[in-house]
Formats: structure tokens, sequence, C-alpha cells
């Protein structure tokens, strides 16, 4: 639990910066600044638990649940217990969905945010929805225009799996990009 | 600020629920939609509004406040309510109701008179008067009180009895002192309230409730486990009864 | 002065004499009060009509098996078995023979009878005090025949008040959200049903998903969550005419709906990239106005009952915790300092407390907080539970409680659960289905 708390008050930090110099700093400046972090991050929460096949800390890395916008673009990232911070996997995805989306100039997608089910419901609607922006805010610093996003919070009532364990949980933690047309 | 109202149709409500809720809160006057109405009005043609009333309602004047009313009297306040409840005007709204529930309750505090004693001793009174003197003046007679597991027989017995509300506010002074006046073989020939002003005062309801709960601890331990010597020594008896211990924990 | 003094010593003198013992009793029996509820007595032609309008045999008996299982599930009462009983039921309404009742320990007897009057139906009910050999309340009813069960519920009601000193909770409903179907593609509804689980009604289809219902302070409007057009908004239901509205005009998700103490006003929260604040909106005048500011989460919002204070979680500390501020925003104090996680604050009716559900090593526990976060006290402890709603007299709470899937996919489940606020008589409520959220209404009549 202690490694837990750690964890997260890192992150929270990260996230207020994250808000005031969102749209004021340059993207690489301010990518490079967000990897530092969340490398922080990451390895207080390693510290923890061990990564295994599927997980790292507790993030999901495994491939069971992903579908495909289109060929080598995942549709999903994943996220540690209640964090919304994008993890390097998660940047590289997204990377990819803003790619092709730039490619694809009429689709526009809707990124559904979800919780696990250890959690209130009301909070995890909200969590539901600061992960989705946390995807949308990094598609669009990849030059998405928000119009082409729009967002949607499931909290914890859409699972994926419906197991009731930690690996099941971190399937759970995630923010799918839907194409919306 | 615009407000989009959704037409029954897509919320797929199905039209039966709307009209059979409707008993529920006819209290309320909210002006219904149209379909609606017309169904609660033929309902309401049938119906009257749920309507109570205290079954004697004559009884508050009748009753001096300090009788006992006997078993006899009884059956003919009963028989009284019945033509009462041939008057069809006794048959009102809920307003009504209020009322005389609130005359039922302005009515107990005689029926708990009745409940404590039949007649009030001079010696009690003073007692009330002065609650902190009897405490005092018991320090200066320690070794005439009970002894230690003379007063355990007596708590362990009464403990078995009393049944404690559980509904209590459990913040509240919760302390009912009552006097007994005991036979040598333990059964109580008189029990009084101490505090019993306490009981009438407006928002201490609960204090009533175990007042009276301790009253019938008394009565269902009966005979009282008291010692086999020593009379004179406890004849009289006061029990102090406190919930709070049991409430907070 | 000189006299009262003088008296003073008169009256003392006596007392020294008789030293009175004292003998303090600090503990009872928690027991349930053994109370005899004797079937309504009915004469036969009101028996013949009611079974024909009701379907019922003896509607008499319905009502009083109606107040004695109200009695049982409060936990404050134990109604006795009806063998025992030796005097019949319109004997007992008369003249109570109190030795017969006394001796199979009953401490309250409940007596009364039906009667099929003007084509209603009319019930009279007295509450005895066997012990004391004296009647305590006697009312009598009068109403529309398919109302009967009500009746049975305001007896509750009203032998509960007198006999514990504080008002019932019996003639009320819930309103809670029906689920069906696997866990990744839940089906939900609204429903509603008295508080004894009976007169269920589905309010809505389960073509969109419904969360987190709440009544209004005459029971008569509901607010809630739903996914209609997959839009998450608050919504505004009026149970009586079906008639639905989406609460205010916003550009994102609203959730957590509850309503002010006055039913003027709904606060919820309103979700905008990445951050959840709290707002308010007048349902008269329409004004929004935002209560809370700041770059965290912000959710689960509740009144106190005189309407100057509002609790609810925050992610501010860096987790989830519980916060108190005044109803304009000002003043936000943290009040949970526990170890875990704390969510969903409700404001008890009393004001002196708020109910919780904590988090802590990977168990829930739902609980009760003084308002300045002092007293904590957990009342139950399970795998997950959340979302306390207190019953109108602040003494029991209702809150749902899911199981976990096991490792073939089963066992996944969630239902219905009340708990006392002394943390005994913890009972599942029975739903046709599976039931959360639930939400308890006022007392449907006074």
């Amino acid at each position: 639990m202690k490694d837990l708390i750690s964890c997260e008050k890192v992150s929270l930090r990260q996230r207020n910066i994250e808000q005031g110099a969102i749209m004021k700093l340059n993207k690489i400046l301010k990518n490079g600044f967000l990897i530092i972090l969340a490398c922080i991050a990451l390895s207080a929460c390693a510290t923890s638990k061990k990564s295994t096949g599927q997980m790292q800390g507790d993030v999901y890395t495994g491939t069971d649940t992903v579908e495909y916008l289109a060929s080598g673009v995942p549709d999903r990232v994943f996220f540690a217990t209640n964090e919304s911070v994008l993890t390097t996997a998660s940047r590289e995805t997204l990377r990819k969905q803003a790619a092709w989306l730039r490619k694809n100039s009429k689709i526009s997608i809707v990124l559904e945010g979800h919780a696990d089910e250890r959690g209130t419901r009301e909070y995890n609607l909200a969590l539901g929805e600061r992960r989705a922006n946390a995807a949308k805010d990094y598609l669009m610093t990849y030059g998405i225009s928000s119009d082409r996003i729009s967002v949607l919070s499931y909290g914890k009532e859409r699972p994926v799996d419906s197991g009731s364990n930690p690996l099941a949980w971190s399937k759970n933690r995630r923010s799918v990009s839907v194409k919306a047309n | 600020m615009s407000l989009p109202f959704l037409a029954k149709k897509p919320i797929d409500l199905p039209p039966i629920v709307s009209v059979e809720l409707i008993q529920i809160t006819e209290k309320t006057n909210i002006p219904f939609a149209p379909k609606a109405k017309k169904i609660i009005e033929k309902v309401k043609e049938k119906e009257k509004k749920l309507v109570s009333e205290q079954a004697p309602p004559k009884k508050v004047k009748k009753i001096k406040p300090d009788a006992v009313p006997m078993p006899e009297d009884k059956v003919k306040k009963v028989e009284k309510i019945k033509e009462d409840k041939q008057n069809p005007e006794k048959i009102d709204n809920e307003v009504k109701q209020v009322s005389e529930f609130e005359k039922e309750e302005l009515f107990d505090p005689n029926n708990i008179a009745a409940l404590i004693d039949k007649s009030k001793e001079s010696k009690a009174e003073t007692l009330k008067k002065n609650p902190d003197l009897s405490q005092d003046q018991n320090k200066n007679f320690e070794n005439t009180g009970l002894s230690l597991s003379e007063e355990d027989a007596l708590k362990a017995q009464i403990f078995g009895c009393w049944s404690i509300p559980l509904g209590l506010p459990y913040n509240e002074n919760l302390l009912v002192r009552i006097k007994l006046e005991l036979k040598p073989d333990g059964s109580v020939t008189k029990s009084e309230i101490l505090d019993h002003a306490r009981m009438n005062k407006p928002g201490q309801g609960f204090y009533k409730v175990l007042a009276e709960s301790a009253l019938r601890a008394i009565k269902l331990c009966q005979p009282l486990r008291v010692p086999s010597t020593g009379y004179e020594r406890w004849k009289e008896l006061q029990l102090n009864f406190d919930a709070r211990e049991m409430l907070e924990g | 002065m000189k006299n009262f003094i003088i008296i003073l010593i008169t009256v003392l003198i006596p007392i020294k004499s008789f030293a009175l013992i004292e003998v303090d009793i600090t503990r009872g029996n928690l027991n349930p009060l053994p109370v005899a509820v004797s079937p309504l007595s009915i004469d036969e032609e009101s028996r013949k009509n009611f079974e024909k309008i009701l379907k019922k045999k003896n509607i008499g008996s319905e009502i009083s098996s109606i107040v004695e299982n109200n009695l049982r599930v409060s936990g404050l009462f134990n109604p006795l078995n009806k063998d025992a009983f030796l005097q019949e039921p319109d004997i007992a309404n008369l003249k109570p023979r109190f030795e017969d009742w006394n001796l199979i320990k009953a401490q309250a007897l409940i007596t009364g009878k039906v009667s099929y009057v003007d084509q209603k139906l009319r019930v009279e009910f007295r509450l005895w005090d066997v012990l004391a050999g004296k009647e305590m309340m006697a009312l009598a009813f009068t109403t529309v025949p398919n109302n009967w069960r009500r009746v049975g519920h305001i007896i509750t009601d009203k032998v509960y008040e007198r006999l514990t000193g504080e008002k019932g909770y019996f003639d009320t409903r819930i309103i809670y959200v029906a689920e069906e179907g696997p866990k990744t593609q839940r089906v939900k509804k609204l429903a509603i049903m008295d508080q004894d689980g009976a007169n269920n009604k589905f309010l809505t289809l389960g073509n969109e998903l419904v969360l987190t219902p709440r009544f209004n302070p005459t029971s008569q409007m509901v607010t809630y969550l739903s996914y209609f057009r997959n839009l998450p908004r608050v919504y505004l239901l009026d149970i009586e005419t079906g008639t639905q509205e989406v609460v205010g005009d916003f550009p994102g998700m609203t959730f957590a709906p509850r309503f002010s103490p006055d039913g003027k006003k709904i606060i919820m929260s309103f979700a905008k990239d990445g951050n959840s604040e709290i707002y308010t909106m007048d349902l008269e005048n329409r004004i929004v106005e935002k209560i809370t500011n700041h770059p965290s989460i912000d959710t689960s919002p509740s009144y106190s009952p005189d309407g100057k204070f509002i609790s609810f979680n925050s992610d501010r500390s860096g987790y989830q915790q519980i916060y108190v501020m005044k109803s304009d925003g000002s003043k936000v104090k943290r009040i949970s300092f526990g170890k875990g996680i704390y969510g969903t604050p409700v404001w008890s009716p009393r004001g002196d407390l708020i109910a919780f559900t904590k988090l802590h090593k990977g168990k829930f526990y739902i609980g009760v907080m003084r308002t300045d976060g002092s007293g904590e006290r957990l009342l139950t402890e399970n795998y997950y539970q959340e979302a306390p709603s207190w019953s109108p007299n602040g003494r029991v709470l209702i809150f749902y409680r899911e199981t976990k899937t096991d490792s073939k996919g089963k066992g996944f489940s969630a239902k219905l659960w009340s708990i006392d606020l002394t943390g005994y008589n913890e009972r599942q409520v029975t739903t046709p289905t599976d039931g959360s959220d639930p939400s308890w209404s006022s007392l449907l009549s006074n």
C-alpha cells in the first residue's frame, strides 16, 4: 500500500505540472519532461511489484484484449492502478494512432476511458474520463484536432475481463480508441 | 438555457408504472402529465386519502390525569370508538391524523404517571429536588450498603431482564434513576422514577422509552435477588439505569 | 433564605438516617424486545369482501404478518411465535389477558381489527405494555383496499416510534439499479420497490446504462445518470408522470447527482478535460454554479441536512479522501485521515454523522464518522461494497455489495444489503434481480 501511495503522489505532481504547462511548452521539451517523470513513477512502482509476462508493475503489457484500428495500430492503452499517466508503451501506441489518424483525416474517434472494479463507482467515472483525456491530450500534441476526438468514460461499467484478479484489473484499466464514423 | 425534454418513447418507460406509483405520493400536488392525469382522477374519485385517527378520540378529556383505567373502563371505551367510527365525519384527511396523534402524545404522560405508581411519596419528592444529596450522603454510609457479592447478584439478575431499546440516541444522557420499596422476599411494592419530570420535556421522547424499559426490567425480574439478611438496609433501593456504556460500545 | 436553610437541614436529617443504597445498572441485554403480534381480527363479511377485491384469503393476518416481518427485520424486536398465543385475536383486541401474554414472555402486544367500510379498508390497532398492563397507543386507518401493505408499514412505524423513541422507516421505498447479464455487458434498469422488497417495478427497459438514482426529499422525483445516446448526463425523472429531462446543458459528462435538502437544487460533478468539478443547478431558475475549483477529481457531493455544508471526495491530496466545505465552496477541509482511501460520503438525516466507503488493504468497508472526521467506526468489511444510503431516521444504512468472480469466471453478483448504525443486524435486501446503487426514500406518510 505504501509503495502504491508514493507512486500516486509522484504522478499527481506530474499531472498538475502537466495542466499548467501543457499549452505553453513546446512538444519536444514537454515530452522529454514527461518521460523523465514517467520513469520516476515507474521505477517507484517497479520496486514493489515484479513484472510478469503480461504486466509491468501493474500495467498490462499483453495483447489478449487488444484490437487494431488498422494493421499495426493497436486501439488501446493501459494504466497503473488509480493512474492516468501514459507509459512509454502507451505513448508508442498513441503515436501510431496519431499517424493513422493523420493519414485518414476524415475519421474521428471516441476515446473510451475505463477503470477497474476496485473503486467507488462515481470516482471511477471521473478516473475513466481523466484517462481518456490523457490519451486525447497526447494525440493532440501529435497534431490531431480536438474536433476529431470525443471522450466518453465508462468508469468500471464495461470491463473486458470479468475476472477478479490483478491481471484482469490491469486489462480493464484502459483507454480505447473507437472509430466514430 | 434550453432543456431537451425527452418524450416517453425514447426512454421506454412502461406506462403502467407511472399510474401504479401514484398512490404512494398522492400527498404531493404536482401537476400531472395530461395522460396520467385522467387516470389519476379516475382513481381518486374512488379513493380517499389514507386516514388515520386516534381510536378513542375522547379518551383525553374523559380521564383524569392520575386515574388508572380499570379493565371494565377499557371495554366501554372500545365500544365508544365503534360508535365514533360510524360517524362518517370522523374519517377525515391526514391533517387530522397528525393532530390526533399529537393528542395521543400529550396524553401519554398520564399513562406513564399511572405506570410509575399510583401515589407519590413526599420523601421521594425531596430526593428529586436534591438529587445530588443522596449520592453524597451515600459515601458516608458505604459500610451500610450491599456487599460486593450481594450487589453483583442483583446486578446480574437485572442485566438479564433489561432489554435496552437499541434505537436510543447514543450521545445523550441516558440515565434513569428508579427508587424501589421492597418486601423481604424481594418483590417490589413501589417503584418511582426520580427524574420523571424529564419525561414530559419536548425532545426527550427517548427518555420516556428508556424509563419504560427500566420499569419493565424491574417487573420482569421480580422478585429481586436481594440478600437474605439485613432487610432494614435494603428495604429501599435506588437503581440507576444507564444505557450509555452499552449503546456507545 | 434562612427559612430555606432550615428546610434544607430538616430535609437532610431524615435522609441521613436512611442512607439509600444505590445500585448502578450499566448493562442490559441487547436482545430484541419480545413482541406478540396478534393477527388482526376480521369479521366474516369483511373477509369475503377483501378476498374478492385483493385475492387474499385473510387480509387481517396478511397485514399483521407485514408488521411482524418489519419488526423482525429491524433487529430491535422479536415477534413471538403465534402458535403460543392463547387468546383469540378479536378478544385480545378488546381486552388482553395480560397474564397469558406475560406467560409467553411478550413485553409488548399488538392487536387490532380490520373491517370493510364503504368500499374502504379500515384498520384499527392497539399497542399494549404487557408488563404494566396498559394500553400504549391506539390508532385507526382508512384507505383504499389496494393500500393494505402500506397500512402494515404505517402501523410498524407507529409501534417503532412508541417503543424506541424515534421515527420509523417502514413506510418508505428504495430506488435502485436492477442488474442482469454478464459482467462485461451488464444490463441495468432503474427499479423501485417498497422498503421490504414488495411491489418491485422497473422504470426503464435497460436499453441504456443507468446509474446512481437518488430521491428528492419528497421521494417523488429521482435524479440519476443515464447513458442515453451514449452521452452520460444527469437526468431528472418524475416517477408519477414518467417525464424526464436532462439536468443543465453541460458540454460533457455530468454524474454523481444528489438533491439539496430543500429539493430545489441538484448537486453533481461535471467532468471536462480530465478534471471533475462539483456544480449545482437550481431547478427553478436553471442557474448553474461552480462550487469546487481544483485540478483533481472532486465528486460524490452530499449536502448536510441543513444545506449549509457539502461533503465530497477528492484526490487532491494524491488519493481519494473525504472533504467538507461550506455550501458556497469556501473553507474546504479534509476530514478523513485514517489509513486507506475514503469515498462516497453521505450526510446522515440527523446531521451528526457522515457514512462512507473505505478501501484499505484490498478490503472495502462501510463506516461512519462525525462530521469533523472524528469517531470513525467501521460497520462492515467485505470484498467489495460501497454507496451507503441512510434510512430516513438515520438508524439504518443500505448499500450494495459485489462478490468476486472466481477462476472459472463465475460467482459474480451484486446485491443490496442493510446494516444498523450499531454494526449489528446486517441483512441482504432481496430483489428479483441483482441490484446496486440503492437510495432510500423519506417517510411517505407522516
